[in-house]
């Protein structure tokens, strides 16, 4: 009687620590949000450490190099690139409440109501809609940072949480690997280590993909005179992290942009035609060579992933999906191989 | 007792106790080419286990991922359910470095006879120090194929002693 009395109490403990576990994630969401991105890029930034390790730096000296060369560009980014990004969302903003937005939305609207007869006239009202969603991006785009705790303090925390992962890192994981008992200890570090392999080469391609598609972006959307093509730019290579969604999201998103400012024909087709080229480096250049294929999953298992991810945790959510996804599929099937080796082994 | 050449530690060297880790490493002739500096970055991966008396190190069948150096305290290789004593190892001998090439199902168990202290060396480890110090992860890989090779040759020679035999025994049969 007083054993299952005992059993009771300590599951009715490990509920309730559960619970408080889970309403201290809960609370902390944001600030666990801001150690998230910086873990994220952390482990990014993690092979250059190492590279320079190599090179025969020691580690604190290697994060101290990786953190003047990044000081410098992020420096260099808000003199050159912050404040035309910021002039151009202004602008979006002041143009789509202007008269010549609003002749162009009720061209696109008169033209729906023309070609669909079966439109409603209260489904429309895209004026609203469109100033509610600009409203909303502007809002998201600074909010992304900028809601999760006040702006400055996230760009001291995030510095700082990546320079101790980085520089400590190895150790804090050596550390927390060394109070799992015994018995589970070699399993967890061999688990730790096959989703490093999955997860690893994935988000460092996925990372430095963005970046290039995000620059070849600015590039042809600035050729082709496209208004805000630095903002369209940034986001197509943001959005190029979600995978299937993304791409077309950027591409669709800059299209949207020329029918709206001026809607010519022409400078639409060519903007699409620039962004199906990047999509063809992408995958036949770019692709091959940074991102390493090395999360095998079923587009359908991707695409359910990302909507998940983004039901729970929006942007961050979406980019996050697929990594998370994989460290969930390691996970089971390390484990059923281990079962099946020991069952087979006895 | 019979001490058969995979699991004995046929490297063991016959000297006086010795006090540190970095002193323990260097006599394991794993990584017995390795300097100070080496020896340093390796402790650093290096993870540092403690094992009551008669707790399981690791289990015959399971898969294994990486070879263990006794720092202090005594540890038993055996075989089988009834736990046939294969060989019976203590400081600064090390067992499992087969694990660290091939990820296999243990061949035998290891089980901590006395309260002991144990270092890990794992696969994951070796391809980390491969990557970060290349010159100190090469140093490693030769003298792990070295060993491996030492090992085999003994096997061979054990075996064809052992088939000699079966055949003069054969040959007295008849």
């Amino acid at each position: 009687m007083d054993i299952t009395i005992n059993r009771f109490l300590k599951i009715l403990l490990f509920l309730l620590g559960l619970a408080a576990i889970g309403w201290l994630v809960v609370k902390l969401s944001s600030i666990i949000m801001v150690f998230i991105v910086g873990a994220l890029l952390a482990y990014i930034l993690d092979p250059i450490a190492s590279f320079l390790e190599y090179k025969g730096l020691s580690r604190a000296a290697a994060t101290g190099v990786i953190f003047l060369v990044l000081a410098l560009i992020l420096f260099l980014t808000v003199l050159f690139v912050v404040p035309p990004i910021i002039d151009q969302v202004k602008v979006i903003q002041h143009n789509l409440s202007s008269d010549t937005s609003a002749e162009a939305i009720k061209n696109i609207e008169q033209f729906i109501r023309k070609n669909i007869p079966f439109m409603k006239e209260s489904d429309l009202n895209l004026q609203v809609r469109v100033n509610e969603m600009v409203t909303h991006f502007s809002n998201s785009i600074f909010g992304l940072l900028g809601s999760v705790i006040s702006i400055i303090t996230t760009l001291v925390i995030i510095p700082f949480v990546v320079f101790f992962l980085l520089k400590d890192g190895r150790s804090m994981i050596k550390n927390l690997v060394s109070i799992i008992p015994n018995r589970y200890f070699e399993i967890t570090l061999n688990l730790l280590y096959k989703i490093d392999l999955q997860i690893g080469g994935y988000l460092r391609g996925q990372f430095f993909d963005a970046l290039i598609i995000g620059i070849l972006s600015v590039i042809a959307l600035w050729f082709l005179k496209v208004p805000y093509f630095l903002l369209i730019g940034a986001f197509a290579g943001l959005a190029n992290m979600v995978p299937y969604v993304g791409p077309w999201t950027g591409a669709s998103l800059a299209v949207l942009v020329v029918l709206i400012s001026n809607g010519e024909v022409n400078q639409m087709v060519m903007v699409a035609l620039a962004f199906a080229i990047i999509q063809l480096i992408d995958n036949v250049l770019v692709q091959p060579l940074v991102v390493a294929r090395s999360v095998k999953m079923h587009p359908l298992l991707v695409i359910f992933a990302v909507i998940v991810g983004g039901q729970f945790y929006g942007i961050l959510g979406m980019f996050l999906a697929v990594p998370v996804a994989a460290i969930i599929k390691v996970f089971v099937i390390e484990v059923y191989n281990m079962y099946k080796k020991v069952n087979l082994a006895f | 007792m019979f001490e058969d050449s995979v699991w004995a530690n046929i490297f063991r060297k016959k000297e006086g106790e010795k006090v540190d880790i970095l002193t323990v490493l260097k006599h394991i002739p794993l990584f017995q080419d390795l300097s100070k500096k080496e020896l340093r970055q390796l402790e650093r991966i290096l993870h540092q286990r403690t094992y009551k008396q008669g707790e399981v190190v690791f289990n015959e069948g399971e898969p294994g991922v990486g070879m263990y150096i006794i720092e202090d305290g005594e540890v038993q290789i055996t075989i089988g359910k009834d736990r046939r004593v294969l060989a019976v190892l203590s400081k600064g001998d090390f067992f499992g470095e087969m694990a660290l090439l091939l990820e296999a199902p243990r061949t035998a168990s290891a089980i901590a006879s006395k309260a002991s202290i144990l270092y890990g060396f794992f696969q994951p480890d070796l391809f980390s120090i491969l990557e970060t110090y290349p010159r100190t992860g090469n140093k490693i890989l030769l003298r792990l194929s070295q060993m491996i090779a030492e090992r085999l040759r003994r096997s061979n020679i054990e075996n064809r002693e052992l088939r000699e035999k079966l055949q003069a025994l054969e040959a007295k049969g008849k």
